[in-house]
Protein backbone atom coordinates (compact mmCIF):
# COMPACT_ATOMS: atom_id res chain seq x y z
CA UNK A 1 0.00 0.00 0.00
CA UNK A 2 1.21 3.52 -0.64
CA UNK A 3 2.45 5.23 2.46
CA UNK A 4 1.51 8.93 1.52
CA UNK A 5 2.06 10.05 4.85
CA UNK A 6 5.73 8.87 5.28
CA UNK A 7 6.74 11.75 2.25
CA UNK A 8 4.54 14.30 4.61
CA UNK A 9 6.16 13.39 7.84
CA UNK A 10 9.54 13.54 6.19
CA UNK A 11 9.20 16.58 4.86
CA UNK A 12 7.98 18.18 7.58
CA UNK A 13 10.49 17.04 10.27
CA UNK A 14 13.50 18.29 7.81
CA UNK A 15 12.38 21.06 7.09
CA UNK A 16 12.03 21.73 10.80
CA UNK A 17 15.27 20.89 11.78
CA UNK A 18 16.45 22.66 9.14
CA UNK A 19 14.85 26.04 10.31
CA UNK A 20 15.14 25.17 13.68
CA UNK A 21 19.21 24.82 12.92
CA UNK A 22 19.28 28.44 10.75
CA UNK A 23 17.47 30.18 13.46
CA UNK A 24 17.16 28.98 16.60
CA UNK A 25 14.91 32.00 17.78
CA UNK A 26 12.15 30.68 15.08
CA UNK A 27 9.59 29.13 17.83
CA UNK A 28 6.35 28.75 18.22
CA UNK A 29 4.04 28.36 21.23
CA UNK A 30 1.14 26.20 20.70
CA UNK A 31 -0.60 23.91 23.54
CA UNK A 32 1.53 25.34 25.95
CA UNK A 33 4.45 24.43 24.77
CA UNK A 34 7.37 25.72 22.87
CA UNK A 35 8.63 24.09 19.41
CA UNK A 36 10.66 25.13 16.19
CA UNK A 37 8.60 27.48 14.44
CA UNK A 38 7.12 25.17 11.14
CA UNK A 39 3.57 23.73 11.98
CA UNK A 40 1.48 21.41 9.68
CA UNK A 41 -2.08 22.66 9.81
CA UNK A 42 -3.68 19.27 9.48
CA UNK A 43 -1.78 18.09 12.45
CA UNK A 44 -3.08 20.12 14.52
CA UNK A 45 -6.82 20.28 16.19
CA UNK A 46 -9.26 21.93 14.05
CA UNK A 47 -10.01 24.80 16.18
CA UNK A 48 -6.06 25.73 17.19
CA UNK A 49 -6.16 28.60 14.68
CA UNK A 50 -3.29 27.43 13.29
CA UNK A 51 -4.56 26.85 9.46
CA UNK A 52 -3.05 29.09 7.61
CA UNK A 53 -1.14 32.25 9.19
CA UNK A 54 -2.73 32.99 12.30
CA UNK A 55 0.57 31.98 14.62
CA UNK A 56 2.88 35.31 13.11
CA UNK A 57 6.51 34.31 12.62
CA UNK A 58 6.13 30.67 11.80
CA UNK A 59 5.55 28.59 8.97
CA UNK A 60 2.53 26.66 8.66
CA UNK A 61 2.68 24.05 5.90
CA UNK A 62 -0.81 23.08 4.19
CA UNK A 63 -0.54 19.50 2.28
CA UNK A 64 -2.82 20.57 -1.39
CA UNK A 65 -2.17 18.49 -4.19
CA UNK A 66 -1.14 15.27 -4.73
CA UNK A 67 -0.34 12.78 -8.26
CA UNK A 68 0.53 9.53 -8.52
CA UNK A 69 2.75 8.01 -11.28
CA UNK A 70 2.45 4.77 -11.78
CA UNK A 71 4.34 4.08 -14.77
CA UNK A 72 7.31 3.62 -13.24
CA UNK A 73 8.39 0.40 -11.37
CA UNK A 74 7.84 1.88 -8.16
CA UNK A 75 5.02 4.41 -8.07
CA UNK A 76 5.77 8.14 -7.88
CA UNK A 77 4.16 10.68 -5.08
CA UNK A 78 4.04 13.79 -6.09
CA UNK A 79 2.74 16.15 -3.36
CA UNK A 80 2.16 20.09 -3.35
CA UNK A 81 2.93 22.10 0.14
CA UNK A 82 2.39 25.60 0.32
CA UNK A 83 3.99 27.05 3.24
CA UNK A 84 2.48 30.18 4.68
CA UNK A 85 4.10 32.52 6.90
CA UNK A 86 3.11 36.32 7.64
CA UNK A 87 4.49 38.82 10.51
CA UNK A 88 3.63 42.05 12.46
CA UNK A 89 7.44 42.99 12.47
CA UNK A 90 8.59 43.25 16.34
CA UNK A 91 6.47 45.55 19.41
CA UNK A 92 9.90 47.32 19.95
CA UNK A 93 10.08 48.80 16.63
CA UNK A 94 6.46 49.53 16.41
CA UNK A 95 5.88 47.17 13.55
CA UNK A 96 8.07 49.27 10.91
CA UNK A 97 10.90 46.59 10.56
CA UNK A 98 7.59 43.80 9.12
CA UNK A 99 9.47 43.72 5.40
CA UNK A 100 13.01 43.26 7.07
CA UNK A 101 10.93 40.21 9.44
CA UNK A 102 9.34 38.80 6.52
CA UNK A 103 12.52 39.12 4.21
CA UNK A 104 14.44 37.04 7.15
CA UNK A 105 11.53 34.25 7.17
CA UNK A 106 11.95 34.36 2.97
CA UNK A 107 15.65 33.89 3.64
CA UNK A 108 15.31 31.62 6.19
CA UNK A 109 12.56 29.51 4.33
CA UNK A 110 15.23 29.01 0.81
CA UNK A 111 18.15 28.50 2.72
CA UNK A 112 16.31 25.17 4.73
CA UNK A 113 14.62 23.89 1.78
CA UNK A 114 17.78 25.05 -0.97
CA UNK A 115 19.97 23.41 1.36
CA UNK A 116 21.98 20.00 0.01
CA UNK A 117 20.97 17.06 -0.20
CA UNK A 118 17.46 18.69 -1.42
CA UNK A 119 16.27 14.95 0.28
CA UNK A 120 15.81 12.78 2.79
CA UNK A 121 15.79 9.36 3.99
CA UNK A 122 11.65 9.06 4.88
CA UNK A 123 10.95 8.53 8.55
CA UNK A 124 8.24 6.49 9.87
CA UNK A 125 6.87 7.70 12.89
CA UNK A 126 5.00 5.36 15.80
CA UNK A 127 2.60 6.38 18.46
CA UNK A 128 3.56 4.40 21.70
CA UNK A 129 0.16 2.57 22.65
CA UNK A 130 -1.16 4.38 26.24
CA UNK A 131 1.31 7.09 25.36
CA UNK A 132 4.81 8.21 25.97
CA UNK A 133 7.52 9.51 23.26
CA UNK A 134 6.65 8.71 19.86
CA UNK A 135 9.48 5.93 18.36
CA UNK A 136 11.05 6.80 14.56
CA UNK A 137 12.81 4.59 12.38
CA UNK A 138 14.17 5.02 8.99
CA UNK A 139 12.87 3.13 6.30
CA UNK A 140 14.76 2.03 2.75
CA UNK A 141 13.52 5.09 0.53
CA UNK A 142 14.28 8.58 0.00
CA UNK A 143 11.59 11.87 -0.08
CA UNK A 144 13.17 14.67 -2.31
CA UNK A 145 11.47 18.10 -3.27
CA UNK A 146 11.95 20.79 -5.71
CA UNK A 147 13.28 24.49 -5.58
CA UNK A 148 10.62 26.81 -3.27
CA UNK A 149 8.77 29.08 -5.70
CA UNK A 150 7.50 32.61 -3.68
CA UNK A 151 4.02 34.32 -4.27
CA UNK A 152 3.66 38.66 -3.76
CA UNK A 153 3.65 39.70 -0.10
CA UNK A 154 -0.47 40.36 0.86
CA UNK A 155 -0.55 43.25 3.36
CA UNK A 156 -3.60 42.57 5.88
CA UNK A 157 -4.12 45.38 8.00
CA UNK A 158 -0.44 46.01 9.13
CA UNK A 159 0.41 42.23 8.69
CA UNK A 160 2.50 41.22 5.77
CA UNK A 161 2.20 37.36 4.67
CA UNK A 162 3.60 35.72 1.99
CA UNK A 163 2.48 32.01 0.75
CA UNK A 164 5.63 29.76 -0.84
CA UNK A 165 5.25 26.81 -2.87
CA UNK A 166 7.57 23.50 -3.23
CA UNK A 167 6.84 20.18 -4.70
CA UNK A 168 7.79 16.98 -2.87
CA UNK A 169 8.64 13.75 -4.55
CA UNK A 170 8.82 10.43 -3.13
CA UNK A 171 8.67 6.64 -4.62
CA UNK A 172 5.87 4.82 -2.93
CA UNK A 173 7.00 1.24 -1.63
CA UNK B 1 -18.29 51.84 37.29
CA UNK B 2 -16.47 48.99 35.99
CA UNK B 3 -16.95 46.67 38.93
CA UNK B 4 -20.63 47.69 39.07
CA UNK B 5 -21.75 46.81 35.63
CA UNK B 6 -19.77 43.36 35.88
CA UNK B 7 -21.39 42.72 39.30
CA UNK B 8 -24.60 43.70 37.19
CA UNK B 9 -24.46 41.33 34.64
CA UNK B 10 -23.93 38.78 36.92
CA UNK B 11 -26.71 39.76 38.35
CA UNK B 12 -28.90 40.10 35.23
CA UNK B 13 -27.37 36.45 33.74
CA UNK B 14 -28.69 34.63 37.47
CA UNK B 15 -31.86 35.99 37.05
CA UNK B 16 -32.58 34.62 33.68
CA UNK B 17 -31.20 30.74 34.78
CA UNK B 18 -27.34 31.45 35.36
CA UNK B 19 -26.18 28.27 34.27
CA UNK B 20 -22.93 26.63 34.46
CA UNK B 21 -21.48 25.18 31.54
CA UNK B 22 -17.96 23.70 30.90
CA UNK B 23 -15.19 24.66 28.53
CA UNK B 24 -13.57 21.73 26.62
CA UNK B 25 -9.96 23.49 26.34
CA UNK B 26 -7.11 21.08 24.79
CA UNK B 27 -4.10 20.42 27.82
CA UNK B 28 -0.48 20.83 27.30
CA UNK B 29 1.32 19.10 25.12
CA UNK B 30 4.36 17.06 25.67
CA UNK B 31 7.21 18.68 24.58
CA UNK B 32 9.83 17.62 21.84
CA UNK B 33 7.58 14.62 20.92
CA UNK B 34 7.02 14.52 17.22
CA UNK B 35 3.74 12.44 17.34
CA UNK B 36 2.48 15.28 19.02
CA UNK B 37 3.46 17.30 15.91
CA UNK B 38 2.97 14.52 13.22
CA UNK B 39 -0.87 14.53 14.74
CA UNK B 40 -0.45 10.97 16.07
CA UNK B 41 -0.62 11.42 19.44
CA UNK B 42 -3.98 11.30 21.41
CA UNK B 43 -4.68 14.97 23.10
CA UNK B 44 -5.35 15.62 26.58
CA UNK B 45 -8.36 18.21 27.44
CA UNK B 46 -9.75 19.53 30.46
CA UNK B 47 -12.75 20.49 30.95
CA UNK B 48 -12.86 23.74 32.87
CA UNK B 49 -16.81 24.91 34.37
CA UNK B 50 -17.53 28.47 33.56
CA UNK B 51 -20.42 30.57 34.68
CA UNK B 52 -22.86 32.10 35.18
CA UNK B 53 -23.91 31.79 31.09
CA UNK B 54 -27.35 32.01 30.00
CA UNK B 55 -27.84 29.53 26.52
CA UNK B 56 -30.47 30.51 24.13
CA UNK B 57 -31.27 29.44 20.34
CA UNK B 58 -30.69 31.91 17.73
CA UNK B 59 -32.75 31.97 14.32
CA UNK B 60 -30.31 33.40 11.59
CA UNK B 61 -32.57 36.39 9.92
CA UNK B 62 -30.84 35.99 6.81
CA UNK B 63 -29.87 32.62 4.93
CA UNK B 64 -26.49 31.42 4.58
CA UNK B 65 -24.56 29.38 1.53
CA UNK B 66 -26.02 25.87 2.14
CA UNK B 67 -21.95 25.30 2.48
CA UNK B 68 -22.32 27.72 5.81
CA UNK B 69 -23.77 26.61 8.67
CA UNK B 70 -24.76 29.27 11.03
CA UNK B 71 -24.58 29.22 14.79
CA UNK B 72 -26.82 27.45 16.07
CA UNK B 73 -27.39 28.95 19.85
CA UNK B 74 -25.80 31.91 21.77
CA UNK B 75 -24.00 31.40 24.78
CA UNK B 76 -23.76 34.77 27.38
CA UNK B 77 -21.18 34.58 29.71
CA UNK B 78 -20.18 36.53 32.68
CA UNK B 79 -16.83 38.90 31.75
CA UNK B 80 -15.91 38.29 35.67
CA UNK B 81 -15.92 34.06 34.95
CA UNK B 82 -13.68 34.56 32.34
CA UNK B 83 -11.05 36.89 33.59
CA UNK B 84 -10.68 33.89 36.63
CA UNK B 85 -10.03 31.25 33.97
CA UNK B 86 -7.92 33.33 31.63
CA UNK B 87 -5.39 34.47 34.63
CA UNK B 88 -5.57 30.83 36.43
CA UNK B 89 -4.74 29.02 32.77
CA UNK B 90 -1.69 31.79 32.24
CA UNK B 91 -3.62 32.54 28.54
CA UNK B 92 -2.78 35.82 27.19
CA UNK B 93 -6.42 37.33 26.52
CA UNK B 94 -9.89 35.98 26.15
CA UNK B 95 -9.56 35.78 22.61
CA UNK B 96 -6.48 33.00 22.86
CA UNK B 97 -8.25 31.18 25.36
CA UNK B 98 -11.70 31.27 23.08
CA UNK B 99 -9.57 30.86 20.02
CA UNK B 100 -7.77 27.88 21.79
CA UNK B 101 -10.82 25.82 23.30
CA UNK B 102 -12.40 22.80 21.02
CA UNK B 103 -16.02 23.80 21.98
CA UNK B 104 -18.46 24.14 25.07
CA UNK B 105 -20.12 21.07 26.44
CA UNK B 106 -23.44 21.92 27.19
CA UNK B 107 -25.41 19.11 28.74
CA UNK B 108 -23.08 16.22 27.70
CA UNK B 109 -22.82 17.80 24.26
CA UNK B 110 -20.37 19.74 22.60
CA UNK B 111 -20.54 22.56 20.68
CA UNK B 112 -18.47 24.48 18.91
CA UNK B 113 -17.46 27.95 19.19
CA UNK B 114 -18.00 29.69 15.47
CA UNK B 115 -17.59 32.97 16.71
CA UNK B 116 -16.88 35.66 20.67
CA UNK B 117 -17.60 38.77 20.88
CA UNK B 118 -17.03 40.84 24.00
CA UNK B 119 -19.35 43.52 25.10
CA UNK B 120 -17.34 46.46 26.90
CA UNK B 121 -18.12 49.59 28.59
CA UNK B 122 -15.50 52.19 30.16
CA UNK B 123 -12.50 50.01 28.29
CA UNK B 124 -13.35 46.88 29.89
CA UNK B 125 -15.67 44.01 28.76
CA UNK B 126 -18.66 42.50 31.24
CA UNK B 127 -19.97 40.43 28.98
CA UNK B 128 -18.58 37.65 26.12
CA UNK B 129 -20.93 36.33 24.01
CA UNK B 130 -20.27 33.02 21.69
CA UNK B 131 -21.59 31.81 18.90
CA UNK B 132 -22.40 28.20 19.24
CA UNK B 133 -23.06 25.27 16.87
CA UNK B 134 -23.27 21.67 16.95
CA UNK B 135 -19.82 19.70 16.23
CA UNK B 136 -19.60 18.78 12.38
CA UNK B 137 -18.11 15.24 13.67
CA UNK B 138 -21.19 14.65 15.52
CA UNK B 139 -23.33 15.19 12.52
CA UNK B 140 -24.75 12.45 10.08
Amino acid sequence: MLNIQLAKDTFYATLRDRVAAGNAARTVVLRGTVRPGVVVAENELPGAAVDGISPADAFCLRWTGLSIDTQGPLPLIALGCEIRYATDGTSGMAGMDRGRALAAMDAELTAAISQAPQSACSMLVAEVAGGGASTEAMTGTNVFWGDVSFKAAVMNNERMERTAEVEVFSYGQ
Amino acid sequence: MRAAQVRMTDALLRSLGGRTVLLHIPAQAIPGDIGEQLGLALPLFQDVPIGPAVLRKVRPRIATAATERPAECELLLSASAVAKIVGSLDYQSADVLFANASGVLVDGELLEITSATSVEGFGSAYLYRLGLRASAADLV
